[in-house]
């Protein structure tokens, strides 16, 4: 087992000793909770770290190299060095049963598989997180539940690690749950709320509809192959070439029980699987993926969740455990077979563009950040499913930089004028020119901007879906939906940024806007209710933008090394210069497995593509929003509310978030509720009401066996009984009608039994 | 010490603790309380030594069959001196006991029967702690309740159909006592359903066992004849011999498999539980939830399944879908409830659906590997259980001690009054749900991968049920714990004797979701994997049996259903 094993392992389980003393001994720590979390997730970030630089300038120095796509020769070399990348491995079975079965026991393996894609993922994860700790420092400060935040935040910290260094498809599960778990604490934290408390259950509940199709993808696999080893699969599956071993189209065939091509797995012989449910294993298995990076159908507890903390949201529900679906979508790139793939690259492409068209008309910024998450998460998942597998992760990395920094920064604003609501906003560069700058930053990078770096990972995902059109033209939408998805998110990106921090402070129309503006936030609710009841001054200012003041350096330091982060991550070795791969992509890219898409000669139209969004989108968000109108054409305006009557339809389905929580209100919750309220009616009508009327019919005829007992045998009867009953005159007396005598009788009798027969036996 | 004394002791002593307690006099209800807790405390000592001879002691843990059979039967009378036949340290003895009959006092242990057997000590005590508060006719209370504990012990002790009858049914009379006495205000009813219903359940065994003391044989069978109750001998004919046909095996099984469904419970036998669980006090509650239904898996574990292996494996998709809508059945009407102590009732049926799911995943193709997790899953469901159901309750009855309501809708808003109850309830809820790193889970996971290995269809039903479960726990702990109530803001949080009887549980909730291995499978799954083997032998052999050509039925090593 190689050292570094050890290494990760260790990098893992440090956040969960820090939890675990965190928790146990929470009253006594009190406040230094935070230093032990930090520092835990510090020291896990440095030896991730040094697992970083041995992997890829010691170990693997060829993943720097640039790839070469051009000619075929250069291919082969680059699948050569593909064939083989190097990954450290341990594992221990966590549960071992059974008789053996072919030399081989079943197992359920605990482990950890640590190549390039971990790595960079483990780096990222650590990193983002150990920012987003210090920052919390400040932004926490004032909560009474300071102390368990951080705990909490520890438990995830573990979870997480557990999550992308796990070695199997069974510790994915496991840690898929944890990560899921804390994210249900965290979303709840301020659980007073009713609304908090409602967002944290539909979060998890919403996952666990997800994890139904990873439990399947797992039962499927597991009892087909025998193994949850990654390795193991899917070099299972696949053969010298890369190929799947029974890909082809499904047919009428796999709708009845269906055995493949017969294939091994190491030396233990497998029974094979049939396509079909390798299919549906798939299915299942993107199906988790969908639930935890918040894919159409089941993206609707993501907005919602933003109910928890602003760190949180950072962390967890834009840069680390969301991003837990491409990560896993990745890692089962191999296993899935076309019919998946398709499924997947379409389904991150409806909801880019549910994501980007909500977020268009969302007043909030942090709802507008969260919708945008969606759509980003739409834009990873679409490149996974039409091959761009290094693309996909690319933005995953690029995304989980600039979503950090731009939820930090919204952080950063609610901090300072306690309110979410963008209208009464306004003006805030004045007041807070490193949190506005930092928020630049992450705006131009996820909106594309040249030299920063989304421009880099979207021309990427853009690329890669135009040469799977160019494969199959039938799915040309593969490429419309992330062109429209990007001019979009670019247009609200900038439309964000200058309703909060361009023109002027605007302030609240009247006290009772202000009021519920403030009651959004997140301990508001109670001030709210105390105004209502007339007591003292109105405690909402009107213009809470004009008083604002920049936050203190623990908070803006961790944006400013985000923004840098932001820039740079897409960097190719000729200082950002459009030339050659990103340096970032071609680590991602060493890893690649068979199968992926070639996507270099798409590179050029993406490029002018995405340079057209990013000038389009930047125009129209300025002729809408922008104070100051276009850079040159300052006469030329255009209105967002005229915008928003003419197209009103469009508007309602946008502003009501297409009607899925209403669709799903209707079409799931209350049916389910309705029919468990059926279950306990059968149990109470029906079968008791059988048991009890059983219970009466016996009555009713013992009754009438006693009229028959009392006429017609106890005439017979009497005689014999007079003389019984002179005897049982006499042994009245033992019948003393309490219950503990009888007991005592009771227990004597047994006792007397059973030492009878003690004695006769022995 | 020897086993006999071992053995006997583990059901003598709460039996004799009983009649102390009822010779303690009058007014002094606090002795009574000292007392009977010692005799719990020991009964909880004698199960953990036997748990250390079993796991330490290699003659112990050697397969039960050839410890038994290492045993001389003593003759009545006894000329020789006690412990003549025994093998000292293998943890089995009999004994004749109605030679006439060939009844005999035949007790053993092997890793299934231990594991409950510790799971039972432990609950008593923890319930006889819990009920500190019993203030009606204290010394009745008492003697019952260890008149209870000495039965359910004796049945997980019992080797001998007749003696375990026995156990079983006189464990139903305490019971009755305690709740139509001590239960709320229902408790009359809760009481005399409980004890028809598995009265009812009883009788089916009782036939059961008939049937396999009087067949005459289908098939020759070394030599063995019919007129035993000698379980360990039965299990061995039933999978190595044809004596007991297919067809005969298919009707043992439906009679054993009815009458222990009913105390498990599976729908659509289970209408007793919630009243009975409503009804009864708290550490009654606890006892029932935490070990009476354990009566009812065990009894599927060790006689319907293993004496019936081919009629078991005929009715296996049958049980199986049972089990899976007993599973969804018991999650969907949890979630109904506005009785918190009956969402916890019904969560007990959901989570039993995953022991007679796990039993009955008999997928045999290609060995019994996937098998084995669906049996070592239902047996770690039961342990799972057996630890969460009991400390829920316990949760519940400390609540309602305090705020006398159950009503889920009045209370909310807990966390901030009770911390250290909500983090303990934490922990309990989220074990029931199946949370990795907690009991429930490792129960779940195995029950429902051996379930994808034997139906995909009925695995995914079973998955499904995931979603429930997460909705009920969830749901239950808004509105328990989350929220702001200012009529429960002044509630004071457990007490040293409550956080003593919570511990153990919220610990052992988390020890045995980490380590299931080393922990309880270690020593317990060699003897669920030998039922597993049994089973599978016997239910291969037995389906080319006299009855095979006039059914339609595919030979058992086939996937019923893929």
């Amino acid at each position: 087992m190689p050292w570094q094993v050890g290494l990760y392992t260790a990098a893992v389980l440090i956040p969960l000793a820090a939890f675990l003393v965190e928790i146990l001994f929470i009253r006594k720590l009190g406040r230094l909770n935070a230093a032990i979390a930090t520092g835990a997730i510090a020291a896990s970030c440095v030896l991730s770290a040094i697992g970083f630089f041995d992997y890829f300038l010691i170990e693997q120095r060829a993943a720097l190299a640039e790839p070469a796509h051009h000619e075929a020769a250069a291919l082969a070399d680059a699948h050569a060095i593909h064939a083989g990348p190097l990954a450290w491995k341990g594992s221990f079975d966590w549960v071992v049963l059974g008789s053996p079965e072919a030399g081989r026991r079943l197992s359920l393996p605990l482990g950890v598989h640590i190549d390039g894609l971990a790595a960079i993922l483990f780096l990222m994860v650590t990193f983002v997180a150990t920012l987003i700790h210090v920052y919390s420092i400040g932004y926490m400060a004032e909560d009474p539940r300071y102390p368990r935040f951080f705990a909490y935040l520890s438990l995830f910290c573990f979870s997480m690690l557990g999550l992308v260094a796990a070695s199997n498809l069974f510790m994915i599960f496991v840690f898929w749950e944890l990560v899921g778990v804390c994210s249900y604490l965290l979303i709840g934290f301020w659980y007073e709320e009713k609304s908090n408390a409602d967002a944290a259950n539909k979060a998890f509940v919403v996952n666990r509809v997800g994890d139904v199709g990873m439990l399947i993808g797992l039962g499927i696999l597991w009892s087909a192959l025998g193994t949850f080893d990654f390795h193991e699969v899917s070099s299972g599956l696949r053969d010298a070439a890369g190929q799947l071993n029974v890909a082809r189209p499904l047919t009428p065939a796999d709708r009845v029980p269906f055995r493949g091509p017969d294939f091994h797995i190491g030396d233990w012989p497998t029974p094979s699987i049939a396509y079909g449910l390798l299919t549906l294993a798939g299915l299942g298995i993107f199906a988790g993926c969908a639930g935890k990076s918040a894919q159409f159908p089941l993206h609707v507890w993501l907005p919602d969740a933003m109910a928890g903390p602003t760190p949180v949201s950072a962390l967890i529900h834009a840069a680390t455990m969301v991003a837990a679906g491409v990560y896993l979508v990745a890692r089962f790139f191999p296993v899935f077979t076309p019919e998946v793939l398709l499924t997947i690259a379409y389904t991150g492409g409806i909801t880019l563009l549910i994501g980007a068209t909500v977020a268009m008309v969302q007043t909030d910024y942090k709802k507008v950040l969260a919708y945008s998450t969606v759509s980003q998460l739409g834009f990873m998942m679409l490149a996974l499913g039409v091959g761009g597998w290094s693309a996909g992760v690319f933005h995953l990395l690029t995304h989980a930089f600039f979503k950090a920094l731009l939820f930090l920064g919204a952080g950063s604003v609610y901090h300072s004028v306690h309110t979410y609501e963008m209208s009464g906003l306004g003006g805030l560069r004045r007041r807070m020119p490193i949190t506005a700058a930092t928020m630049l930053v992450g705006v131009l990078a996820i909106s594309g901007v040249p030299f920063f770096s989304g421009f880099y990972s979207k021309d990427a995902v853009l690329a890669a879906a135009l040469a799977r059109v160019w494969q199959s033209p039938e799915h040309a939408l593969l490429f419309v939906l992330p062109v429209v998805g990007a001019l979009l998110t670019t247009f609200y990106m900038f439309r964000m940024w200058f309703l909060v921090f361009a023109g002027a402070p605007r302030g609240f129309p009247d006290p009772h806007t202000a009021r519920v503006a403030h009651a959004r936030d997140e301990e508001g609710v109670l001030a709210a209710e105390e105004a209502e009841q007339g007591e003292g001054a109105p405690l909402h200012e009107l213009n809470p933008a004009a008083h604002a003041h920049e936050s203190e350096p623990v908070m803006t330091r961790p944006l400013i090394l985000l923004a840098t982060l932001s820039v740079f991550a897409g960097w190719t070795v000729w200082l950002g210069l459009p030339i050659g791969t990103p340096l970032l992509q071609r680590m991602i890219a060493h890893g690649e497995p068979a199968g992926a898409i070639d996507a270099h000669a798409a590179h050029g139209y993406a490029l002018g593509a995405s340079l057209l969004i990013v000038a389009l989108g930047f125009g129209l968000s300025a002729l809408y929003y922008a104070p100051a109108g276009l850079p040159f054409l300052p006469a030329l305006r255009l209105s967002p509310i005229r915008a928003a009557s003419r197209f009103r339809p469009l508007y309602a389905l946008f502003k009501n978030k297409w009607y899925f929580d209403d669709l799903y209100d209707l079409a799931l919750v209350r049916p389910c509720l309705r029919l468990a309220k059926a279950c306990s009616g059968i149990d109470r009508h029906l079968i008791d009401g059988f048991v009890d009327g059983s219970a009466r019919t016996v009555e009713l005829l013992s009754r009438l066996g006693g009229l028959f007992d009392r006429f017609g045998v106890d005439g017979a009867v009497n005689t014999m009984a007079q003389a019984v009953y002179a005897a049982g005159d006499r042994a009245r007396s033992i019948q003393t009608g309490r219950i503990r005598n009888y007991l005592m009788y009771l227990t004597l009798a047994l006792i007397g039994l059973f030492a009878g027969v003690y004695a006769w036996v022995g | 010490m020897s086993d006999y004394l071992l053995l006997t002791s583990l059901w003598l002593v709460p039996l004799i603790g009983a009649g102390v307690v009822l010779c303690v006099p009058k007014g002094s209800e606090r002795l009574v309380k000292y007392v009977a807790t010692g005799f719990t405390a020991a009964g909880l000592l004698l199960a953990l030594v036997a748990l250390a001879i079993y796991v330490g002691d290699d003659r112990a843990n050697a397969p039960l069959a050839e410890r038994a059979a290492a045993i001389r039967v003593v003759s009545w009378p006894a000329s020789e001196a006690m412990g003549a036949g025994d093998v000292d340290g293998n943890l089995v003895i009999r004994r004749d006991w109605i030679p006439a009959f060939n009844i005999q006092y035949y007790l053993g242990l092997d890793g299934i029967s231990v594991s409950l057997l510790v799971l039972t000590g432990l609950v008593s005590l923890l319930a006889c702690l819990a009920s500190w508060g019993i203030e009606k006719q204290v010394r009745g209370y008492y003697a019952l309740f260890l008149l209870l504990v000495a039965s359910m012990t004796g049945v997980f002790l019992a080797l001998d159909l007749f003696l375990f009858y026995v156990f079983f049914e006189v464990m139903l009379l305490p019971m009755y006592f305690l709740i139509a006495v001590w239960g709320g205000e229902e408790r009359e009813y809760a009481a005399i359903k409980f004890l028809l219903y598995t009265l009812f359940g009883s009788v089916f065994i009782l036939v059961a066992i008939l049937i396999l003391y009087f067949w005459p044989g289908d098939a020759p069978a070394g030599g063995f004849q019919a007129g035993t109750f000698d379980v360990v001998a039965l299990t061995t004919i039933a999978s190595t011999t044809g004596y007991y046909g297919r067809w005969i095996q298919d009707w043992v099984f439906v009679l054993f498999l009815v009458g222990f469904l009913v105390k498990l419970p599976s729908f659509p036998f289970h209408t007793w539980l919630p009243d009975a669980h409503v009804q009864a006090p708290t550490p009654i509650s606890m006892i029932l939830a935490g070990v009476l239904l354990k009566v009812g898996g065990y009894g599927l574990i060790r006689l319907a399944w293993p004496l019936a292996p081919a009629g078991a494996f005929d009715w296996s998709y049958v049980v199986a879908a049972l089990g899976v809508f007993s599973i969804l059945y018991g999650a969907l009407a949890a979630m109904a409830q506005t009785d918190f102590k009956k969402l916890v009732a019904y969560s007990s049926i959901s989570h039993m659906g995953y022991v007679t799911l796990g039993m009955a995943a008999m997928n045999l193709a290609g060995g019994s590997g996937y098998y084995a997790y669906g049996v070592n899953g239902a047996m770690y469901m039961m342990l799972a259980h057996g630890v969460t159901s009991a400390a829920m309750f316990f949760l519940v009855g400390v609540i309602y001690d305090r705020a006398h309501t159950r009503d889920l809708d009045s209370l909310g808003g807990l966390n901030d009054a009770m911390p250290v109850y909500g983090a303990m309830s934490y922990v309990i809820f989220f074990g029931s749900m199946g949370l990795p790193g907690l009991c429930g889970f490792v129960a779940e996971i195995f029950v429902v991968l051996a379930a994808f290995h034997y139906s995909v269809t009925l695995g995914v039903l079973a998955a499904a049920a995931v979603v429930l479960t997460a909705g009920y726990i969830l749901w239950t702990i808004q509105r328990v714990f989350l929220g702001r109530n200012e009529t429960w803001k002044d509630l004071p949080d457990l007490t040293a004797r409550e956080i003593v009887i919570a511990a153990p549980l919220v610990v052992l909730t988390v020890l045995m979701g980490v380590f299931p291995q080393p922990l309880v499978l270690r020593w317990m799954s060699p003897s669920v994997d030998r039922v597993v083997q049994g089973v599978a032998e016997g239910s291969a052999r037995n389906a080319a049996g006299p009855m095979a050509e006039s059914r339609d039925a595919g030979p058992p090593q086939v996937a019923r259903a893929r």
